[in-house]
């Protein structure tokens, strides 16, 4: 299960989340516990280097594409190497519907777009989509073009 | 700006507004256009839903700040809600693809009770019809988000066609959809298993691996529908990596199941497996080597997948870097010698930039080093130790305190580092990890003493925690008197009495008091140091001394002699702490004062499953067993001697737990309890009739105890009547030799008279008629004569055994279940406390040592040490060492294992 996708600015505040099987009670403790991850490693790292951890039982995946952060938490199925898979479609997706690695701006510019990718690729904690192409196509409800 | 090609576009520039400022550059002023945003007036804004020409645009833009308000966490009132819902279903007039998407988003983040659902469930039935393959998949997965069980049979037809349809978007909807609607629905979901299977075969990529995860969770109980999947699939083509991956849990999973189900060790699908190492997609090559090493291989078989993992140790993806350390890591937990050819590469790991993969290369590297890289590992962890979080620190401390037991040779440059972390910034829980690791290898390593006693004094020079500052200096009264140059010790702990608060300065002076007790050289000077204390602003710290002072001078009752002093100083309660605070307790003050010795000394057995996994359970954790069974045997021992025939049996040795004699809810229920003193045995019979209708009357217990030489019997006390559900006991008393731990077995029959009972009235028939019931047997075995009395160091207390009392023996045990399985066993046969933790056996070990204490019949002082090891596929050998007070005793123990 994917548990956790969360957006963030480089300030930390949240721009999007999407937990799943996650309680609500539980799910403030995840989002300071990301952001500190993240205000401790992402400074000064590389545009969409990865980033990975492990907390408990769950791996975590996270990255900083343009100014925006981006964390993937998953468990059980979802270990570092299928996040990794997942960040790449959502980082992709995120790229190719803002043209470049977008600044905060830029994201919160094509804000619903992008919520629509996110909807694409995972869905109440799996992965379901993965190439940009065919999500760019799906959130314009068009059809994939299969190979 | 870029507009895009379809009509609602979701950017929203016209909402630009002065956000916030990136830095002092006005020319670079960036713009949130969700500025100021209000959920009241996005909310007025909505209202364009209900406009009869659409604004598809506008709408748009009005959705999308919707999103943002509930990404935001902003909470909408129910009947907000309800009118946003409402509202944005009215959207389904549109035919405008955009905003169409975004409605279908909107429903599922709303997502409304069931009482609102019907409205949308006939747009969403249309779009699922509907010629337009896009409608068709959203409509699916907002449908299956939405509904019940109940609609969900309306619709089942649909999704089955969804499942096989030729789009893969909506086959894959229609799958994902499934694996979600499988666990609140299983049984409707298992009838589309034909279709699911037919999917699994797709010719796209993703419609294969979401099949073939909805197959397995449909199947997952049918262990022979899955090896027949895997069977199949292993054969032909597997489309993604990601499906791939799945496909090596589940063979794994068959593998792992047959493995237990057959003996001759067949691994069927092993060499897909072996295959997978070879595959292209590096997440299919981890997956594969991950669910080898899980398995019991041999070591060639999993050389091969460790050459896998240490060619992605050098990888320039961190994430393959993280998965393949991760993976060595726990390999190293079991065979640390196989993942030592991985030294190099997880050598150079450690100054990886990412911290999570530092700490796991050094973990590792730290349960596979050898000795002589210790000193250049403690010399590289070292400049790693500052940038790193405290959870991750702590880890390296355990890990180092477990290389220094491995290589003793070796404190001096490990207590160092210990010693030096101690004085870097860091929690509560980090310095208490530091400490107990350098009071254990204090404990295990006598030639550490000196040092590591001297880096604690350290320590405690400037300590914030209480708690460890207290531990420390415990510790140091016992250890500290016993070293070569015990008044080095004495500056530091005055300097508490000084410096410290209330808590401490207290610990402080029984510190003082033991070194005063052991070091003559020292007492008057100590004498000196306390009577300071004595001008204490705080009673306990006054009290403490005052106490000392007169218990060393030799003026109170206690300081009779050197050994009482000693004994009182340093000796623990020989009690477990709960079972006095229940004596305590009960305790009514009177004329006679407590007698500590009438305190149980058995703790109460913990079955090993109870405890948490990984948890090592110590000295407080056996204390603090809960009081119940304690006031049980203080109320065996009252009820026995208030029965006169019993009172001159003299102390009671031990009562074992209640042993069942009758199956459950059978006409009579019927347990065993025995009694054991020094030359009797007292068997309590608690009986209950659970048949209203009967009364039973002169109910005795017969038993036979041919099977049991040395017991003679010599009285019983039978029951007059037995009255429907209320227990009563009868006592069978038998003769014994004095301090023999006799064994037998008793066989039981229960006689009575039975009288019918007019349940109306209560009134029981005049006449009965004599009958008997047929009991278990049941026997007295060796371990009965065993108290279960734990010691809270069993290296010293092993130590402080003559050892010319102990006696080893080897033991072959045959084959057995596995290594827990023996271990348990022995301990079972003995009857003892485990200690320290021994009795859990790690998973897939070849050989454990448990230590065991108790006290035999006569008070005798008992400790073994066993030493199990695996030859062969499940042969165990056991060495057993035991030491006692009294050497006959120690044979005996012997005899009991040789003999069970």
């Amino acid at each position: 299960m994917i548990l956790a996708v969360l957006f963030a600015n480089s300030d930390g505040n949240i721009l999007i989340e999407r937990f799943h099987g996650v309680p609500a009670e539980e799910r403030l403790h995840w989002r300071s516990f990301l952001v500190k991850l993240g205000s401790e490693n992402l400074k000064g790292s590389k545009n969409e280097e990865l980033h990975v951890a492990s907390h408990k039982s769950v791996s975590i995946v996270y990255t900083m594409v343009g100014d925006v952060c981006l964390y993937i938490v998953g468990k059980d199925e979802y270990d570092e190497l299928a996040l990794a898979e997942v960040i790449f479609a959502v980082t992709s997706a995120v790229k190719d519907v803002c043209g470049k690695p977008p600044t905060e701006r830029l994201f919160l510019d094509k804000y619903g777009r992008i919520c629509l990718c996110l909807d694409e690729i995972v869905w109440k904690g799996l992965l379901e989509n993965t190439e940009k192409d065919r999500v760019r196509r799906l959130i314009r409800l068009k059809p994939p073009v299969e190979p | 700006m870029p507009r895009s090609l379809v009509g609602g576009d979701l950017a929203v520039p016209d909402m630009a507004q002065p956000y916030m400022k990136k830095d002092d550059d006005d020319e670079d002023v960036e713009y949130s256009p969700f500025f100021g945003i209000e959920k009241g007036a996005v909310l007025q804004e909505a209202r364009a839903f209900h406009d009869p020409q659409l604004d598809a645009r506008r709408c748009s833009q009005v959705i999308t700040k919707l999103l943002y308000l509930l990404n935001q966490g902003e909470a909408f009132t129910k009947v907000e809600a309800t009118g946003v819902f409402f509202a944005v279903t009215k959207l389904f007039q549109s035919n405008d693809a955009g905003l169409r998407r975004l409605v279908y988003l909107m429903i599922k983040e709303l997502s409304t009770s069931s009482d609102e659902v019907f409205i949308v469930t006939s747009s969403l039935m249309k779009d699922m019809n509907s010629k337009t393959d896009m409608y068709r998949a959203n409509a699916i997965r907002v449908l299956c988000r939405i509904i019940d069980g109940s609609m969900l049979t309306q619709v089942e037809r649909y999704l089955k066609q969804a499942i096989v349809d030729k789009n893969p978007v909506v086959a894959s909807a229609a799958l994902v959809s499934g694996i979600h609607l499988v666990q609140a629905n299983p049984e409707i979901v298992k009838r589309w298993s034909n279709e699911v299977q037919e999917a699994v075969q797709s010719r796209s990529a993703l419609v294969q691996f979401h099949g073939l995860a909805l197959l397995h969770q449909i199947r997952q109980n049918d262990r022979l529908a899955i090896s027949k999947l895997v069977s199949s699939l292993t054969r032909g083509s597997v489309r993604s990596p990601l499906a791939q991956c799945l496909l090596i849990r589940y063979t794994s999973q068959v593998i792992r199941e047959s493995s237990m189900n057959t003996q001759n060790g067949d691994r069927p699908f092993f060499d897909f497996l072996e295959s997978c190492l070879r595959h292209k997609a590096e997440m299919v090559v981890l997956e594969a080597a991950r669910k080898i090493t899980e398995m019991d291989v041999t070591s060639r078989e999993l050389a091969s997948a460790i050459t896998v993992l240490q060619l992605f140790l050098s990888s320039p993806k961190p994430v393959l870097r993280f998965a393949a350390v991760r993976t060595l890591n726990k390999i190293a937990m079991t065979r640390p010698l196989a993942v030592t050819n991985c030294n190099v590469d997880l050598e150079t790991l450690m100054s990886d930039q990412n911290r999570s993969i530092a700490t796991l290369a050094i973990t590792t590297l730290l349960k596979t080093g050898n000795e002589s890289s210790v000193d250049r590992l403690m010399k590289q962890i070292t400049s790693f130790m500052s940038d790193i979080a405290d959870e991750f620190k702590i880890v390296v401390v355990e890990a180092i305190r477990s290389l220094c037991l491995k290589f003793p040779l070796k404190y001096r440059s490990m207590l160092n580092f210990l010693s030096s972390s101690l004085r870097e910034e860091g929690g509560f829980e980090y310095k208490k990890a530091i400490v107990d690791s350098i009071i254990t290898l204090i404990s295990e390593i006598p030639d550490a003493k000196e040092l590591g006693l001297l880096h604690l004094c350290e320590f405690i020079e400037d300590c914030e925690f209480t708690y460890l500052s207290s531990q420390i200096l415990h510790f140091l009264g016992n250890e500290g008197p016993r070293t070569s140059d015990p008044s080095m010790y004495i500056r530091y702990i005055y300097n508490r009495v000084i410096l410290e608060n209330a808590t401490v300065r207290a610990s402080a002076v029984s510190t003082l008091a033991k070194f005063g007790a052991l070091v003559d050289a020292l007492k008057p000077r100590i004498f000196v140091l306390l009577r300071r204390c004595l001008f204490d602003t705080e009673d306990e710290v006054r009290d403490r001394a005052t106490l000392y002072l007169q218990t060393l001078g030799g003026e109170v009752a206690v300081g009779n002699n050197e050994k009482d002093v000693k004994d009182f100083l340093f000796g623990s309660f020989d009690v477990p702490l709960a079972n006095l605070e229940a004596s305590l307790r009960t305790y009514e003050p009177s004329e006679k004062p407590f007698d500590i010795s009438l305190v149980s000394r058995e703790v109460k057995s913990h079955p090993i499953h109870e405890k948490a996994p990984g948890k090592k359970p110590h000295a407080t954790a056996v204390a603090a067993a809960t009081p119940a069974p304690v006031s049980a045997v203080d109320s065996y021992h009252k009820m026995l001697s208030s029965i006169p025939e019993f009172s001159g049996f003299g102390k009671l040795f031990k009562s074992t737990e209640p042993v069942e004699l009758t199956e459950a809810e059978t006409e009579y229920a019927v347990n065993v309890v025995k009694h054991i003193y020094d030359s009797y045995v007292v068997l309590q019979y608690n009986c209950t009739n659970t048949i209203q209708e009967q009364l039973l009357e002169n109910v005795t217990v017969c038993v036979d105890a041919t099977d049991a030489e040395e017991f003679s019997g010599i009285c019983s006390k039978p029951l007059r009547s037995l009255p429907y559900n209320e227990p009563d006991q009868i006592f069978v008393a038998f003769e014994k030799p004095e301090c023999v731990p006799a064994i037998g077995k008793f066989s039981n029959v229960l006689r009575f008279t039975v009288k019918e009972v007019d349940t109306s009235t209560g009134e029981a028939e005049e006449d009965g008629v004599e009958d008997e019931y047929q009991i278990e047997e049941f026997e007295i075995t060796a371990a009965d004569y065993m108290l279960r009395v734990a010691v809270s160091n069993f290296r010293n207390a092993w130590e402080n055994m003559d050892p010319e009392s102990e006696r080893v023996d080897e033991y072959g045990l045959g084959a057995r279940e596995s290594l827990a399985e023996a271990v348990s066993a022995v301990i079972n046969i003995l009857g003892m406390q485990p200690c320290e933790g021994t009795e859990v056996v790690p998973n897939n070990a070849r050989s454990h040592t448990c230590l065991l204490s108790g006290v035999f019949i006569g008070d005798v002082k008992v400790l073994v040490r066993l030493s199990f090891g695996l030859s062969g596929p499940n042969e165990v050998a056991m060495k057993l060492a035991v030491r006692s007070d009294d050497p006959e005793v120690s044979d005996k123990i012997h005899q009991i294992v040789a003999s069970g």
